[in-house]
């Protein structure tokens, strides 16, 4: 059984009540977040509130739903009304969003437990969750290594027991890695698939947000409640539910490995997704072996684009609506270039620049164009490769979670980090939902994780798939962190 | 090739400042990431015209007013504010 459903049973059979199940939350967080540095805002009157409210409802015997009284938390880039939602940027500084994010709205329609907002890397650039202005999170396996990123706070905290699941935002990879770092589950969903209203934007056709869970299950019923159609996103679709299928069998489906996926991938990483394919295997399934030279392009492609439509949508913070503001200037044009310089940080600022440069005239045809009709080349080559398969199985992350310092070490540069993305970009770069599960773990006990691709709006195949693994397998190691129930 | 003076313009347009000190170096990594982003052009894919990823199109709604979020409500989160509107100062 899943973490959610056990709390669950353990809410509405009276073992223990929502109050005091928050309150040991809170507890935790107090004790560990020091260390763990995962969350950004604790919000403890907004969770004993919300606690309170279910006590009251179980007290006058009433049914809970599955997600009533549990204690989760958000991504500090998904708008909370009146709660400080930072993108873990200085420029953001006190800003308290006046509306929710719809999957907020709808998880309150739930009746869940909202604990507070975690940390990420600033406007969630980043692969390790370094660039935050409040510092990265750590990785509750180890915290002299970083939970990955951007939603490493999320990561963080799931993995740690600070909260029972967390919504994060995967725009090249920021749910799966993290999620594969801390040993957990990500689900980044098909674009559309989830309304992005309230997310606050990075690079908007890629962005989409989805579940850091302990289990698949807990995913599944995560996901189900949020892929819901929303008209205040333009591009929002919805999506099937995925839990009536979840322990369906695997026999006779075919599992896709991509030999590209696998090229510059470290040996004990590929070896334990090779495992997999085998364990698999043992259940009846298919594993076929084919190409995706497209693959090779899907990096510069999106990093081309998602710079672009970043420089476009972090033009808004000028110091005049909101967040932070330059205490000396000159004229309009001083304070805005100020505000900006002062506000964010060297990785956003380099973006803004990188995005600027490919779509200033000279340059939009031979970089920006020129992407986003390979975008297009890469959408085919997948539906290509899915006509093939059913799924594609990949390593999540080339390596496992990154020491401390990684961001600022001597000896990375910047585009060594840009290709730690290799494995989860092409993902977002065409579109499609892919889920990512533990599978092993490294030589100093670092957890190894591996995603499963599927068709768009297929997630409960790729949930499906993730399910019978987890059920025979289960790579989950818990931590010595948070909550033990 | 990417030059000093192409970081200095693309500085203004994006509004932000770039320290002298900083440019060399800046300049530098800007011209790594657009080598890599170069590498695009080596695609030996035919490519047509690609729109957007779930071939998405326009539909509009009708011409209706709907309510706005409440402006005193938003003024709250500006830095400064007078008279109901923002405020920006010539200096400060």
């Amino acid at each position: 059984m899943g973490q959610i459903k056990r709390i669950h049973e353990m809410l509405q059979s009276g073992a223990i009540t929502c109050t005091e199940l928050t309150q040991k939350y809170l507890t935790e967080i107090e004790n560990s977040n020091k260390e763990l540095n995962a969350y950004i805002t604790v919000t403890p009157d907004v969770a004993l509130a919300q606690a309170k409210a279910v006590d009251e409802k179980l007290a006058r015997g009433e049914e809970i739903g599955l997600l009533e009284g549990i204690p989760m938390t958000l991504k500090d880039n998904i708008s909370t009304k009146g709660i400080l939602t930072s993108c873990a940027s200085k420029i953001l500084t006190g800003y308290k969003p006046i509306y929710d994010a719809t999957v907020y709205e709808l998880l309150q329609k739930e009746g869940v437990v909202m604990l507070g907002k975690t940390n990420m890397d600033e406007f969630a650039m980043g692969s390790s969750c370094e660039t935050s202005y409040y510092g990265g999170a750590k990785n509750p396996h180890n915290t002299d290594h970083v939970s990955g990123g951007s939603s490493g706070g999320v990561a963080s905290a799931v993995g740690g027991n600070l909260a029972v699941y967390g919504l994060g935002s995967d725009t090249g990879g920021s749910i799966r890695q993290p999620a594969s770092f801390c040993g957990i589950v990500g689900l980044k969903p098909t674009y559309g698939a989830v309304s992005r209203y309230g997310l606050i934007a990075y690079a908007s056709s890629f962005d989409q947000i989805g579940p850091i869970t302990h289990d698949v299950e807990d995913a599944a019923i995560v996901f189900d409640a949020i892929a819901k159609y929303d008209d205040r996103d333009s591009t929002s679709r919805g999506s099937e539910p995925t839990l009536p299928t979840l322990h369906d069998e695997i026999k006779g489906m075919k599992i896709g490995i991509a030999n590209q996926y696998l090229n510059g991938v470290r040996e004990d990483v590929k070896a334990a997704v090779l495992e997999a394919a085998k364990s698999y295997e043992e259940m009846g399934a298919e594993i076929v072996y084919f190409d995706l030279p497209e693959l090779e392009f899907a990096l510069p492609c999106y990093y081309i684009l998602a710079m672009a439509e970043a420089s476009s949508n972090l033009g808004r913070y000028d110091g005049i609506r909101y967040g932070y503001k330059a205490e000396h200037y000159i004229g309009t044009h001083d304070m805005i270039c100020r505000t900006r310089s002062e506000g964010f940080g060297k990785e956003v600022r380099r973006r803004i620049l990188m995005g600027t440069y490919v779509l200033s005239a000279g340059y939009y045809d031979a970089y920006y164009k020129k992407a986003v009709n390979l975008r297009g080349a890469i959408v085919e080559a997948f539906d290509r490769a899915f006509e093939k398969v059913d799924v594609i199985l990949a390593p999540t992350a080339p390596v496992t979670a990154f020491k401390n310092g990684y961001l600022f070490g001597e000896e990375t540069d910047q585009l060594e980090q840009y290709l730690s993305d290799i494995c989860t970009v092409p993902v977002n770069t065409a579109g499609l939902p892919a889920v990512s599960i533990p599978c092993g773990e490294d030589s100093e006990g670092l957890p190894i994780g591996m995603q499963i691709i599927g068709k768009k709006f297929d997630e409960k195949t790729i949930l499906n798939l993730a399910y019978k693994y987890e059920e025979k397998e289960d790579k989950f190691k818990e931590t010595k962190w948070g909550v033990k129930l | 090739m990417v030059t000093r003076e192409d970081i200095e313009n693309i500085a203004l347009l994006s509004k932000l400042f770039v320290d002298e000190k900083d440019l060399d170096s800046l300049t530098e990594e800007m011209q790594k990431i657009v080598s890599f982003a170069d590498t695009i052009n080596n695609a030996e894919v035919r490519t047509g015209e690609f729109d957007n990823i779930n071939n998405l199109s326009n539909v509009f709604r009708a011409d209706e007013v709907l309510p706005s979020l409440p402006s005193a409500e938003i003024l709250k989160n500006a830095p400064e504010q007078a008279e109901d509107h923002f405020l920006v100062r010539k200096r400060a």
